[in-house]
């Protein structure tokens, strides 16, 4: 399976991974998982950092990567997939965590990155003493399994007559966590049979559960009214800049904004080829005059700090200028004519002048020998715009109205073309550094 | 892009379109536009500018052209939509010279009420949807304001709708669809007025006197004039996308320009073929109003009907539109 078909599984597929009593683990993908991961262990990790997967897809990444061998892997690979597990424990909510830890245990799964990733989780948790309160006999079982029952019984039994530093505890609990001084008081709440104080044992309900310790996305507020100014700050200046607004300062803000915005992204040293859509639609009119033609403006920007070529071909007027109709099947061939890594057409949908013909030169493009993927973004004016039909259906489509989507856009565009894949890895791994800055914060001392 | 062709030599009968051309065609799921380009008429008073004042009478309409210099031409068969008041329609257009009110006395009510329309700003206007415009025509000059009611009732009714002779049901039930006709198909620079046909049969033909009017006078064409026809006509989206026969990037344009070519040439043969095909009795014109050498007609053709505003032999105004409406014969 290809990198875009599998991004778009772990972003679509919302199933749960569920444990019947007595019954064995139901993974419906589970074979699309083990296979992507043999390809390339590391590459399959981080592509659970990829904006927009989702919460039940990246517990089956941690799910995987904590059930197979390190065998055969290198140091370093070895490290960001401790990094990344961590990341993933931290930033799931503990109910989905919990089951990938009892699934470990159905599968029968004990590495020594398994249990070093249960132990902390179970035993330096930010939220471990709720989490204990609520969930006690399925973390229980989760710590049983990663140290094996005698073992974790032996502890338990060393840690409740007072033992904290002995070696036995070292070799057998104590090494595998960052901060070993929390790990007694939390065993002996594992293995306390009284129930809380407030008689909530074993309640699996409450936000302990629900709520991740980390984000891995920011999170997305809509506003309860989408106008053109309030989809970033590139789009926003261009806005005041097409209503004629002080150029100076517009473009020195400009300039401001889209620095920030690249910085973001990893070099891109390919070509995209961008067929831009400036028709009289991409204006708009009303209230939503200029929204469409900014962001996409703000997109064609980003694209241009980012890649080592931008080409962009415009179809009807111009950005300043957007008017006319919108002929995107002669934008892509023209676009195709600059030999570019990838294709990426950005326009509202409305193919009105020969309609049908985008479709028609794609399905075509494979019988004149043309590979260079092409994807089509749609510029919506909000997340819930009714989207129009598709102009050619057979392309990957991916929607876009603030600029907060461009991290999920860029590695959605740049997924699908083989130049992107060292683009999509960088990308991915600025992430998990940044989720591990972020993880250190949380839970002090606790590195990978 | 390429003109199809010349419009002269396409509308026959006293209007003159000498000089207007039609531009490469757009397409929205039934609805055809041909943009049409050709000499600008500037100094008329722009539609938006045009101020609906209270009057007394359920069908009467008070029209006030602010400008002191340019002449008005009260586009046809507009209804201007107000807030909390209920929203008549014209059976007609008039000329109204610089600075003066004119009142309409045949005017008929088409909702009793302003629901669900956006709020704010200045009152803007529809056109009656091509169903309902042989019937207010054939009706100007009668006072009721009831007349188009059952008219109405039917269309909602063709609709899927309550028999109610309020039009805003029909158009506040579809407005997403509708609304997205005015950025599914978009006015090219430079155009003055346009040919529409809704799947494929000839729907009406609209020039006016500048871009800017032409621009004023999208929404409401695009969204209700023939939008509603069209949106009831909507196709399926195609299953799938035949490919061309091409073996290279090259090929492949050829095969492109090839066949957008070939659809150009049967779509002016169509459009041919209806504007002149079905020409077969008299086209009768008939002067309604005057304001110095411009003179307001109704033209009743075969197969179309309107009103047409000229100067001399110059066509400034015009909105004719199919008899048969909607006008593919499939349609119920």
């Amino acid at each position: 399976m290809d990198t875009p078909t599998l991004l778009d599984h772990l972003r679509t597929h919302d199933t749960a991974l569920t444990l019947p009593r007595g019954g064995t683990l139901r993974w419906d993908d589970a074979d699309l998982h083990r296979a992507a991961h043999r390809r390339d262990p590391e590459g399959y990790a981080l592509l659970a950092l990829a904006p927009g997967v989702l919460p039940w897809q990246r517990a089956r990444v941690l799910l995987r990567i904590l059930e197979a061998t390190q065998a055969g892997l290198d140091e370093p690979a070895r490290a960001v997939l401790a990094r990344l597990a961590r990341v993933l424990t931290l930033g799931l909510p503990p109910g989905h965590v919990i089951t990938v830890l009892l699934a470990l245990r159905r599968l029968r799964a004990n590495h020594k990155h398994t249990t070093r990733t249960a132990l902390r989780f179970v035993l330096e948790h930010p939220g471990a003493d709720a989490l204990i309160a609520a969930r006690r006999p399925a973390l229980l079982d989760c710590f049983e399994h990663a140290l094996g029952t005698a073992t974790a019984r032996g502890c338990a039994r060393r840690i409740a007559d007072g033992d904290t530093t002995s070696d036995y505890l070292r070799r057998r609990l104590l090494r595998f966590l960052t901060t070993p001084r929390t790990a007694p008081a939390r065993v002996r709440a594992l293995y306390a049979t009284a129930p809380t104080p407030d008689g909530t044992a074993d309640d699996p309900a409450g936000p302990a559960l629900t709520e991740p310790a980390l984000t891995l996305d920011a999170p997305r507020t809509r506003p309860a009214t989408a106008t053109a100014t309030d989809r970033g700050d590139i789009a926003a200046t261009l806005v005041h800049l097409y209503r004629g607004g002080p150029a100076a300062a517009l473009y020195e803000a400009l300039g401001r904004h889209l620095d920030e915005a690249a910085a973001a992204f990893p070099r891109f040293p390919g070509t995209i080829a961008l067929v831009l859509d400036a028709s009289a639609s991409m204006r708009g009119h009303g209230a939503r005059e200029w929204a469409l033609m900014s962001q996409a403006a703000a997109l064609r920007m980003v694209l241009s700090e980012v890649c080592d070529r931008l080409e962009v071909v415009e179809t009807g007027g111009d950005e300043r200028a957007p008017r006319g109709a919108t002929d995107l099947a002669t934008g892509v061939l023209d676009a195709l004519g600059a030999d570019p890594d990838l294709v990426a057409v950005v326009s509202d949908g409305h193919e009105n002048l020969f309609p049908g013909d985008l479709a028609r030169v794609i399905a075509t493009l494979p019988a004149a020998g043309v590979t260079t993927p092409v994807v089509f973004c749609h510029a919506a004016f909000t997340a819930d715009d009714p989207t129009p039909p598709p102009p050619a259906p057979s392309l990957p489509r991916r929607a876009f109205w603030h600029q907060d989507d461009f991290a999920d856009l860029l590695s959605w565009m740049l997924g699908h073309c083989a130049a992107g894949a060292p683009w999509l890895r960088a990308f991915l791994h600025t992430r998990l550094d940044d989720l591990d800055r972020r993880a250190d914060a949380l839970t002090p001392g606790l590195a990978a | 892009m390429t003109d199809l062709t010349a419009l002269d030599t396409l509308v026959p009968g006293p209007l003159s379109l000498a000089g207007h051309r039609l531009g490469t065609p757009q397409q929205a799921g039934a609805l055809t536009m041909v943009p049409i380009s050709g000499p600008a008429h500037p100094g008329f008073t722009p539609p938006h500018a045009l101020r609906p004042s209270r009057a007394t009478g359920r069908g009467q309409v008070e029209l006030t052209n602010p400008d002191a210099g340019g002449v008005a031409i009260v586009p046809l068969h507009i209804g201007h939509l107000h807030d909390r008041a209920p929203t008549r329609a014209l059976c007609r257009s008039a000329l109204i010279p610089p600075g003066r009110t004119l009142r309409f006395e045949d005017a008929c009510c088409v909702q009793e009420g302003r629901s669900g329309h956006p709020t704010g700003g200045d009152p803007r206007f529809l056109v009656l949807p091509g169903e309902l415009r042989a019937r207010a025509l054939a009706l100007r000059g009668v006072t009721d304001h009831g007349k188009l009611s059952d008219a109405i009732a039917d269309l909602n009714a063709r609709h899927g709708l309550a028999r109610h002779g309020h039009l805003d049901r029909l158009l506040a039930r579809h407005r997403p669809a509708l609304t997205r006709f005015q950025n599914r198909l978009e006015p090219q620079p430079g155009q003055v007025g346009a040919l529409f046909l809704i799947a494929g049969r000839l729907a009406g033909v609209e020039i006016t006197p500048d871009p800017a009017y032409f621009a004023q006078m999208w929404t409401a064409l695009a969204c209700h004039a023939y939008g509603v026809a069209a949106h009831r006509a909507e196709p399926a989206p195609p299953a799938r996308a035949e490919p061309y026969h091409a073996a290279n990037l090259a090929e492949l344009r050829g095969a492109l320009d090839h066949d957008r070519s070939a659809r150009l040439a049967h779509l002016t043969e169509q459009i041919t073929a209806q504007l002149t095909g079905p020409a077969t009795g008299p086209v009768r014109l008939r002067e309604e109003d005057r304001h110095q050498t411009l003179r307001l007609s109704t033209l009743i053709a075969p197969h179309l009907a309107g009103q047409i505003v000229t100067d001399g032999d110059r066509a400034i105004y015009a909105s004719l539109f199919a008899h048969r409406f909607p006008p593919d014969p499939a349609i119920p």
